[in-house]
């Protein structure tokens, strides 16, 4: 995907711009916002309510938008941005996500270990021996320094470790 | 004057208690080394760090932060200029000339110009926050709610038009930054909006996890799967000696440098960021030879590196004085005063002397400290850029994980920040300014409570704006802005970001 070659110039020109795109979304964002504050009473201009604000704000968002997608004519053609790094970005939120799952489940230093020898051995190919002294020494330093000399209590996992 | 010497003479005794001076230079140190890792700039080390001075003193919080923030400013100047990496931001336009010089052979001066640079607008800034801060904030105890809406609105209005990139792109992220901040409980009737039903939303969205997902996770997103870093070279102590060519070259920038880059500090914003390329932007148009730049002028290292060091004294202005933050890092660092129960604003000189006359001591011993540590040891520092980028981002990550945790010890912070670093992936991607985001969300809760009590006070009426004068001056300066801003919008005109070839935005 990332390495095709440059779309023809007249194609690009006449394709979706990036604000029009940006400026659609915040519109989209903006009524969804107006919508969920619905629940919440804007009470007066005497005693404004929850709502009040969110409302005026979310107003505000919408028509920015608007003025976005209006005046983005001359942005960047949406077709141009490059997601070279798209793929290796998923990866890494993915894994982060595990991460975050297996963190109060496993404690901190199994799930960082695990999560490390992943990104060193799996994504990244390094050997197994820097890889695993890597893996388990950030995971036992960064422990012992936040958890043990700061005193940022820190997930142990059902073995206390 | 006397009385301001005097309270600086305290302040000094402070900074040097032992403990506080130790975590002075400690800060200095992790600033530097955060600075020049590239994906953990000033405002991701400061939010790691923030939990670990949970249990500290106040004054050594804030002061521990603060070194890490000006020694990141320190520490990003060394990547760009040997390199061309800059480490954080506020560095980029030290990448042009900066990096030039080094591949002239001389990367050891342009390392001491700026470290020189730095120091002395450090020095600069911290004169200004000195004499700036306290009369601004006995100014600001003539304030009600709303002269608060109009400084806050006038503040947004502000960013939105020094900021590196769209101006209603920009706007946006202020709004979403604020609508963010209006999650959570609604303190004045005790409503829980927009919580979509988790307990822990209710008392809101967090900054560290927003800052930390929005610029610290973001980045390695962005900066996943690009080619290995070049190899560093590392200039022996006796190449940092400028030549007196370069030292004279280098005196104009410095001070210009020191001066703009306070001024745009106090500003709303991007300030450290903006600043730089405001300067280099000046110094390329004083030169009696332009097109030296970007081949290696001094005056492109000089100016730029003093205007950041300076930005970044001069946002402390607004913040310690009215208690509002002009970007995310000291959005960060008045969460972290306020966890100890200090509120920043103007009673905070008077209640609170020791800590913010320690504060601007230890800033004069920080930047002292930068000074003599970071030239001598350039070489040491730059070891860690030997650390293979494969082996380095896994290793970020986990503590970008780590820190937003251990704020409040909550999955759903982390969870919130991986949410914020895909969508600052996503807006970095469509060319959006991030700092807005950061700063909205801080602003958020104040500009809503000054707004409704205003309302309030005035038994329903708008004209409360313009019957206070200290208020319509301030939305008469915003509506200015707004039109000047719009002016080139509507009328596809050239505005300021064009004459100092400021064209793409400054993304964090």
């Amino acid at each position: 995907m990332a390495e095709s070659s440059e779309p023809p110039q007249q194609e690009v020109s006449s394709s979706l711009k990036s604000d029009r795109v940006s400026g659609l979304v915040l519109l989209v964002l903006a009524g969804w916002i107006v919508w969920l504050n619905s629940e919440f009473p804007l009470g007066t201009l005497a005693d404004p309510g929850p709502g009040y604000v969110p409302l005026l704000l979310a107003l505000g968002l919408g028509v920015i938008g608007l003025l976005v997608a209006f005046f983005g004519g001359d942005s960047e053609p949406l077709r141009a941005i490059r997601w070279t790094e798209a793929r290796r970005a998923v990866v890494i939120l993915i894994a982060c996500a595990v991460l975050t799952f297996a963190l109060e489940r496993i404690g901190y230093r199994l799930s960082v270990f695990a999560f490390l020898v992943f990104f060193l051995g799996v994504v990244e190919r390094k050997k197994p021996v820097p890889m695993l002294l890597v893996s388990a020494g950030f995971s036992i330093v960064s422990f012992h320094v936040v958890a043990v000399m700061l005193g940022v209590p820190l997930p142990r996992g059902p073995w206390g470790f | 004057m006397v009385e301001t010497f005097n309270s600086l003479m305290m302040g000094f005794a402070v900074a040097f208690e032992p403990r506080v001076f130790m975590y002075a230079v400690a800060g200095c140190v992790i600033g530097t080394l955060v600075g020049m890792l590239p994906g953990l700039g000033p405002l991701a080390g400061i939010s790691l760090l923030l939990p670990a001075t949970f249990g500290l003193d106040p004054i050594i919080a804030i002061v521990l932060l603060a070194g890490v923030y000006y020694g990141a400013m320190y520490g990003g100047s060394t990547t760009s200029i040997l390199m061309r990496i800059p480490g954080e931001a506020a560095s980029v336009m030290t990448c042009v000339d900066g990096y030039a010089m080094t591949q002239n052979g001389r990367a050891g001066p342009a390392l001491a110009i700026a470290a020189i640079g730095s120091f002395f607008a450090g020095t600069v800034g911290v004169i200004g926050l000195m004499l700036m801060a306290p009369t601004l904030a006995s100014f600001a105890l003539r304030f009600g709610p709303p002269e608060y809406t109009a400084l806050l609105l006038m503040g947004l209005f502000v960013l939105a038009y020094m900021s590196g990139g769209s101006m209603l792109k920009t706007l946006a992220m202020a709004i979403f930054g604020l609508l963010l901040g209006m999650i959570g409980i609604d303190v004045m009737t005790g409503y829980t909006r927009f919580s979509f039903g988790l307990v822990e939303l209710g008392d809101g969205v967090g900054i560290v996890p927003v800052a930390v997902g929005l610029f610290g996770i973001s980045e390695i997103l962005i900066a996943a799967g690009q080619a290995e870093p070049p190899k560093v070279q590392r200039p022996k102590l006796r190449e940092l000696i400028p030549s007196r060519e370069e030292f004279r070259l280098s005196v104009g920038p410095i001070i210009r440098g020191s001066l703009l880059g306070f001024a745009i500090g106090i500003i709303p914003g991007s300030a450290h960021v903006i600043s730089s390329f405001v300067s280099y932007g000046v110094e390329r148009r004083l030169s009696k030879h332009p097109e030296r730049f970007g081949k290696g002028a001094i005056e492109g290292v000089a100016g730029p590196e003093s205007a950041n060091n300076s930005a970044a004294t001069g946002a402390f202005v607004p913040m310690l004085a009215l208690g509002i933050p002009t970007g995310p890092v000291t959005a960060v660092m008045i969460a972290a005063i306020m966890v100890h129960g200090i509120l920043p604003g103007p009673m905070l000189i008077e209640q609170q002397p020791e800590l913010f006359w320690g504060f601007v001591a230890s800033m004069y011993v920080g930047n002292l400290v930068l000074l003599i540590l970071n030239l001598p040891m350039v070489g040491l520092f730059v070891n860690l850029l030997r650390i293979p980028y494969a082996y380095l981002y896994p290793c970020i990550l986990a503590f970008c994980i780590l820190g937003g945790y251990s704020v409040s010890n909550s999955v759903t912070d982390v969870w919130i920040m991986l949410g914020m670093g895909a969508i600052g992936y996503l807006l970095r991607k469509f060319s959006f300014d991030l700092a807005p985001v950061a700063l909205g969300l801080v602003l958020g809760p104040m500009l809503e409570l000054s707004l409704r009590q205003s309302l309030a006070l005035s038994g329903g009426t708008y004209a409360i704006f313009l019957q206070r004068p200290i208020a319509l001056t301030m939305f008469v300066l915003a509506l200015l802005l707004l039109a000047l801003a719009l002016k080139p919008v509507m009328f596809k005109s050239k505005d300021w970001r064009s004459n100092v070839g400021l064209e793409d935005p400054p993304g964090s």
